[in-house]
């Protein structure tokens, strides 16, 4: 007998049973529902976390400290010749110019840039407010979303990139009219006496003005500035007080992505913690895939309920039509085709399944993706992300589940003897 | 021509043993309608069990177009039993939620006719039978003569050289089952095919060219024929 026809026939006797054909493949359309989902939020979240990446990190850049930092257990003896600084989390080893220039003869670094974090007073622009403003150094290897203006290759030493919110702030009528305009940032000289307070006008000329992002974390707070430009001001301010050349953190930019890691491992041997940008992304991306984990294995129990689901149908089915195989085998049909025809409908019964969870997937996701993004404040990315190759191969996965579930009652079927099967009246 | 050569069919072992068929020898010419007359549990159906190659004897040959069907394989078995022989029920056996076309279909299909063979072969059979005009009727709104009437339409579409009919008429009152036998006899004269009707009524064993009494498993005796 042709699997086409089998399949036909299969089909038929299970639209003649709508109701229990209907139930069955539901149990399985929970799992495929759930599996779609949480493939979709997985791919959503590795996409988001990729974005956020790029966005934020440098994947040519490694972050170094002198040591991993540590919680400490208690108070640490003060010994001499240690330069340590006091940090939220105790008190850590620092990077002096020493370990800088270590660092830059490596191999492969082309840059070390210590995190300056030039400690400002305020910045004013066309209406003279004072603002609190953080100065971050401009990495030309971070994707920015501008409102206004852009940057092709590295910003000068004279410019600087606002935020749409600091350029509404500094009395700008719109991003556009704050491109090209001046913004000046007040910095104190923190080794000046209390007596006689020195500070300075730095003044910077708006190249472009980046925009709202759900996926830059430090756009929003912060402005950019040239690696050149951070150094001047971090001198001004910090030139002759006792952590001046002393950094926390410093960043180091290497030739290429690729050779991040071998950096990273000589680094390492040195005695330097060095992170690079993968490493964080790797932590981020292992607690997604995580949760994804467990929101399969849901999805993992729902389709072996209906596996029990699918063998206990399909048994009756062969219990109520013991007749109509004992005909089919009394008529030549071969107990393989028999078999068949059982599996073929086990089969029908996981497409069915298989289809209306992952369709249902599908819809319920497209519908609440908006929502989503607006309540995470994610703009226009969407955390859900619906792969047609990952709904194929559920609904295959679950077609070939429900045609080894079917694989017991087919053999019973398979097996039945056609005299014993007519002879029921 | 069938042959049966010696079969004996023994069911349960040792204390519970029960011959069902013992030493049982009779030929059958090609294109002669036979019956097996016998009261219940005097192995008519175990007969025509063992001579369709549903069952197997413990020993004896069945030869039929020269071969014996009882050593061939399971496979090739099926395959004889799709093309060469067909099927009559005293309860019709029908699908009832199918359409009759697919029921009629459903030997075909077995027996791997081609879907652009089968709608000619279809039509013809239930004409036959005279039920074109229910073709997509389902099988459960017939009458119970139409349903044995789509039985025979079932078992002749494929063109069978042998037909066998376990009490054809037994559901059926006088007048319905008189047409069937019509239908029966007919097609057996018309297109020279053997007719096995197994039976336990006199009057339809009466119209066979051959009756084969069984009796406690052993032929009784064979009345009619040229033997």
């Amino acid at each position: 007998m042709k699997t086409r026809d089998i399949a036909i026939r299969a089909g038929r006797s299970l639209k003649k049973a709508k109701a229990r054909t209907l139930l069955t493949s539901l149990a399985i359309a929970v799992g495929a529902f759930t599996i779609t989902l949480s493939l979709a939020a997985g791919d959503g979240g590795r996409a988001y976390t990729d974005q956020i990446f790029s966005s934020n990190a440098d994947a040519k850049e490694l972050i170094v400290t002198k040591e991993q930092p540590s919680a400490q257990t208690g108070p640490q003896k003060y010994t001499e010749n240690s330069s340590n600084m006091a940090t939220p989390f105790g008190s850590t080893s620092v990077l002096s110019q020493d370990d800088i220039d270590t660092i830059k003869k490596v191999n492969g670094v082309v840059d070390v840039i210590p995190n300056y974090n030039p400690q400002v007073k305020y910045i004013t622009g066309l209406n003279q407010d004072k603002y609190i403003a953080t100065i971050t150094i401009f990495s030309p290897n971070v994707t920015l979303e501008y409102a206004a203006g852009s940057i092709s290759g590295n910003l000068s030493d004279s410019e600087i990139v606002l935020t749409e919110e600091y350029a509404k702030a500094l009395g700008f009528n719109s991003n556009q009219d704050a491109i090209g305009k001046s913004v000046n940032i007040v910095a104190d000289k923190l080794s000046a006496p209390i007596t006689e307070p020195e500070s300075k006008i730095f003044t910077y000329i708006v190249k472009a003005v980046s925009s709202k992002s759900g996926l830059a974390f430090r756009s929003q707070s912060s402005l950019l500035i040239s690696e050149n430009s951070a150094r001047t001001l971090y001198d001004y301010v910090n030139a002759g007080t006792r952590s001046y050349d002393k950094f926390l953190v410093a960043a180091v930019r290497v030739d290429s992505a690729a050779t991040a890691k071998t950096v990273k491992d000589k680094l390492t041997n040195m005695g330097y913690f060095a992170q690079t940008a993968a490493d964080i992304l790797g932590v981020i991306n292992t607690f997604i895939n995580v949760l994804q984990g467990i929101l399969l294995g849901f999805g993992a129990l729902a389709i072996l309920t209906s596996v029990f689901g699918i063998i206990n149908t399909q048994y009756i089915s062969v219990l109520e039509r013991t007749q109509q195989i004992g005909l089919m085998k009394a008529l030549g049909m071969r107990r393989r085709d028999v078999g068949r025809l059982f599996k073929l409908e086990a089969a029908w019964i996981g497409l069915l399944g298989g289809s209306i969870g992952s369709g249902l997937a599908f819809i319920a996701g497209t519908i609440a993706n908006p929502f989503i993004s607006k309540a995470l404040d994610l703009g226009d990315i969407y955390l859900l992300i619906f792969n047609p190759l990952n709904i194929i191969s559920v609904v295959v996965g679950l077609v070939l589940v429900s045609v080894v579930s079917g694989i017991l009652p087919a053999r019973k079927a398979a097996k039945l003897n056609p005299i014993e099967a007519l002879r029921t009246e | 021509m069938i042959e049966v050569r010696n079969v004996t069919k023994v069911y349960g072992k040792k204390d519970n043993k029960f011959k069902a068929l013992s030493d049982v020898s009779f030929t059958i010419p090609r294109g002669a309608s036979v019956a097996i007359l016998g009261k219940s549990g005097s192995g008519k159906s175990t007969l025509m069990h063992i001579m369709s190659g549903l069952d197997k004897p413990e020993s004896g040959q069945v030869i039929i177009g020269g071969r014996n069907i009882l050593e061939i394989k399971q496979k090739e078995v099926d395959r004889f039993r799709s093309r060469t022989m067909s099927f009559i029920f005293q309860s019709f056996f029908i699908q009832a939620n199918e359409s009759c076309y697919d029921n009629v279909s459903l030997p075909l299909e077995i027996a791997d006719v081609s879907p652009s063979r089968r709608k000619a072969k279809i039509i013809e059979a239930l004409k036959a039978v005279e039920l074109l005009d229910k073709m997509k009727s389902r099988a459960r709104d017939l009458s119970g003569g139409q349903k044995q009437r789509l039985a025979v339409a079932r078992a002749i579409v494929n063109s069978p050289q042998i037909l066998f009919a376990d009490e054809p008429t037994g559901n059926l009152d006088s007048i319905t089952g008189a047409v069937v036998e019509d239908l029966l006899f007919n097609y057996n004269k018309k297109h020279n095919i053997t007719l096995v009707v197994v039976t336990h009524d006199p009057d339809l064993a009466k119209r066979c060219d051959i009756q084969i009494n069984i009796k406690d498993g052993m032929i009784d005796k064979i009345t009619g024929g040229k033997q």
